[in-house]
């Protein structure tokens, strides 16, 4: 193996990792917002059932750090489905992600005046049509700031899923640490991308807040 | 005379504890105003949201045409859908502009495809004279813009029949006359209405039939001259004097 | 249901011995967390303007990079320069340092919220700017974080579950050892996920009498949670 002495070689090693981590993170969000999407709708609108289901969900993965999670839903998944590691810690991820993001839609849905429900119902459109086309989508710009720390979360927590061998951004950097005997430089390095990455995010998003900005 | 568009028997509604509506019976003819007032609290946007099943009435009846609505396994949102309201505090759509305010309830509700769905919403918004600003959204309007639109999008769902819950208590003084121009244009267009309002000009004028209720009772009903000039009871008495204090008459 | 409590039975005795230190590495952090984050904060709200940018650097790097990064960093990257911590120290330190980041921006956050008169009228009654933030602001503002730092505390007995990754003892490094032990793996970790339940149940009850207790009719403040 090359001997990598420089800053740039170092990056250069790891950018790969990068793309890994980018993409866990984008899985597992999208998994998170279905997931908490579904709840939060479950929890304000739903029957006794449905609610306990929601409010178990959320309590339950809540209370658990991430990477005990993770280690659970890969155990398990592994002796149902043959899952590559990537698959099932987004998932993982993605799964945690949802308690959290059950919370937001559930504070952003209950934020939403009684009187856009009662006036949806009184063109004659149904409770689920009223929450699909009239609640959900004032929800959701309703949420965007928390979705937004939501997003750096779930970026940063993705480095948990190195323990299961997923070869994100932290695992590149310790196997280059362990390879070049350069532990500073190899997580230092990875640091910074991961510093660039929170960084880009928040600018890129304050500009989305701002075009989407809540003006109700 | 025609058949009662809408019938009402002993409608009861309590919440809890609460009695708010004690037993109300009225009918409404097509084409009639009918303008409901009383004081407070007494119970009428309550009743008017029992109209629409808004609330499930706690007992009595209801009959749209000659289907009573109240009976068990009625479809709800289909009875909705037949008959439009206007709340008093707007309750716009505020993600959605004036068009798709609308539009939405042609579209997803009724079924109508995209274009045809914006000619007939456009037709409605020209005729509370909003055609201009089918771009805008509800927070670039003022209230009585807002509630014109509200207007526009009751009558966008082609309804038999016209709620209005208080159109213009949540309005300043000055916005009040072009809601009250739209309604009146209605009423001429052959529109049935059913009104609350603190309104008594718009009544004297428009209404044909003026309830008035106290207590959650219908305490008196008749045509606007009976009503004003010649209640029959004491309580409508006082509430009448009180009202004419407000207005300086 | 039968084999799992069997294992339980076993397995418990040293869980609840890495217990122990989660929680000791829980309190010590959010101490170390409280002694860096509060002065932290008051520099950012009262500071010379020179000092901003060390703070926002230091929130930058701690906000911005995950736990276990600064965690690798601190005890596999800096013995590189010479500085090297021992494994628990390197524990305390990173989760103290990550903690005083987030502790210092809710401390900013309700200080900032005390209102400015507060300070006008501690002034006025002839009062140093020091001794107002002592006596007037400080007290309210530690009403006001109180929330948002009960959060912080059960969110840290979370956060204390990857020191395992350099070989500290706590409950998830027993766990790691139970499991491979007695290739048990969801078991293990499922009594793990309900240990931390146990733990974060009853940490909850007690931040809420504590809370309540402590709660200031008039003064309340929702802080961005983490």
């Amino acid at each position: 193996m090359e001997f990598l002495t420089s800053a740039a070689d170092m990056m250069k090693f790891l950018i790969p990792g990068l793309g890994v981590t980018i993409s866990v993170t984008a899985i597992a969000l999208a998994i998170g917002c279905v997931f908490g999407a579904a709840m939060a709708v479950l929890r304000v609108y739903g029957g006794p059932v449905a609610r306990t289901i929601a409010l178990v969900y959320s309590i339950l993965i809540r209370a658990v750090p991430v990477i005990v999670i993770i280690f659970i839903l890969f155990f398990v998944i592994s002796e149902v489905i043959d899952l590559t590691p990537f698959m099932s810690g987004a998932f993982a991820l993605g799964f945690a992600s949802g308690a959290y993001q059950t919370e937001i839609f559930r504070g952003a849905i209950l934020s939403i005046p009684s009187g856009q429900m009662r006036a949806a119902r009184g063109i004659g459109m149904s409770r689920f049509q009223a929450i699909r086309c009239i609640i959900l989508p004032q929800a959701f710009r309703v949420a965007i700031p928390s979705l937004i720390n939501e997003i750096s979360l779930v970026l940063k927590d993705s480095s948990l899923v190195f323990v299961i061998g997923v070869p994100e951004l932290l695992r590149r950097a310790q196997y280059a640490s362990a390879s070049t005997m350069e532990p500073l430089l190899a997580f230092g390095c990875a640091a910074l991308f991961y510093m660039a990455m929170t960084l880009t995010l928040s600018k890129a998003l304050e500009a989305v807040e701002k075009k989407f900005a809540v003006n109700f | 005379m025609k058949n009662p568009l809408l019938r009402i028997e002993n409608l009861c509604k309590s919440f809890g504890e609460a009695d708010v509506i004690k037993g109300v019976s009225f009918e409404v003819y097509p084409s009639e105003v009918i303008v409901v007032i009383g004081s407070s609290g007494t119970g009428k946007s309550t009743m008017l949201q029992c109209l629409n099943l808004l609330h499930r009435p706690s007992s009595g009846k209801i009959f749209l045409e000659d289907t009573e609505i109240t009976a068990p396994g009625m479809n709800e949102d289909h009875v909705r859908r037949q008959m439009g309201m206007v709340f008093q505090e707007f309750n716009l759509f505020n993600h959605l502009n004036v068009l798709g305010n609308v539009t939405v309830g042609m579209t997803r509700v009724l079924k109508i495809p995209a274009a045809q769905a914006k000619e007939q919403a456009m037709a409605e918004l020209s005729r509370v004279g909003l055609a201009d600003h089918a771009d805008k959204y509800p927070a670039q309007l003022s209230g009585g813009q807002k509630q014109r639109v509200g207007i526009a999008r009751a009558l966008g769902m082609n309804p038999k029949v016209m709620l209005f819950d208080e159109p213009t208590s949540a309005l300043d003084p000055e916005l009040t006359g072009e809601v009250l121009a739209v309604m009146q244009q209605l009423a001429a267009d052959g529109m049935t209405m059913v009104i609350v309002s603190h309104e008594m000009g718009f009544a004297r004028e428009v209404a044909d039939r003026v309830i008035f209720m106290e207590n959650g009772y219908i305490e008196e009903q008749g045509t606007p001259d009976q009503v004003f000039n010649t209640p029959k009871s004491d309580r409508t008495r006082a509430f009448l004097s009180v009202i004419n204090r407000m207005e300086g008459v | 249901m039968n084999e799992f409590i069997e294992y339980a039975i076993i397995a418990l005795p040293d869980m609840l011995q890495g217990t122990l230190i989660t929680l000791e590495v829980t309190f010590g952090s959010l101490v170390i967390g409280l002694l860096i984050g509060l002065p932290m904060a008051l520099v950012r709200v009262y500071g010379a303007k020179r000092l901003q940018p060390f703070c926002t650097a230091y929130l930058t790097v701690f906000r911005g990079t995950p736990l276990l990064v600064q965690l690798f960093v601190i005890y596999y990257g800096l013995p590189e320069i010479g500085i090297s911590f021992s494994r628990m120290a390197a524990a305390f330190l990173t989760l103290g340092c990550n903690s005083a980041a987030y502790q210092c921006e809710y401390f900013r956050g309700a200080i900032l919220s005390v209102s400015k008169g507060q300070m006008k009228a501690a002034r006025a009654i002839g009062m140093s700017r020091l001794s107002g933030i002592r006596h007037i602001v400080l007290p309210q503002a530690v009403r006001l974080v109180i929330p948002a730092w009960s959060n912080e505390f059960i969110a840290m007995i979370k956060y204390t579950a990857v020191i395992f990754l350099i070989a500290v003892p706590d409950l998830m490094g027993r766990a790691k050892m139970l499991s491979s032990q007695h290739f048990a793996p969801i078991q293990t970790y499922i009594l793990v996920a309900l240990i931390y339940l146990v733990l974060v149940g009853i940490m909850s009850i007690i931040l809420h009498f504590v809370q309540k207790k402590l709660a200031v009719p008039g003064l309340d403040f929702k802080a961005e949670v983490h």
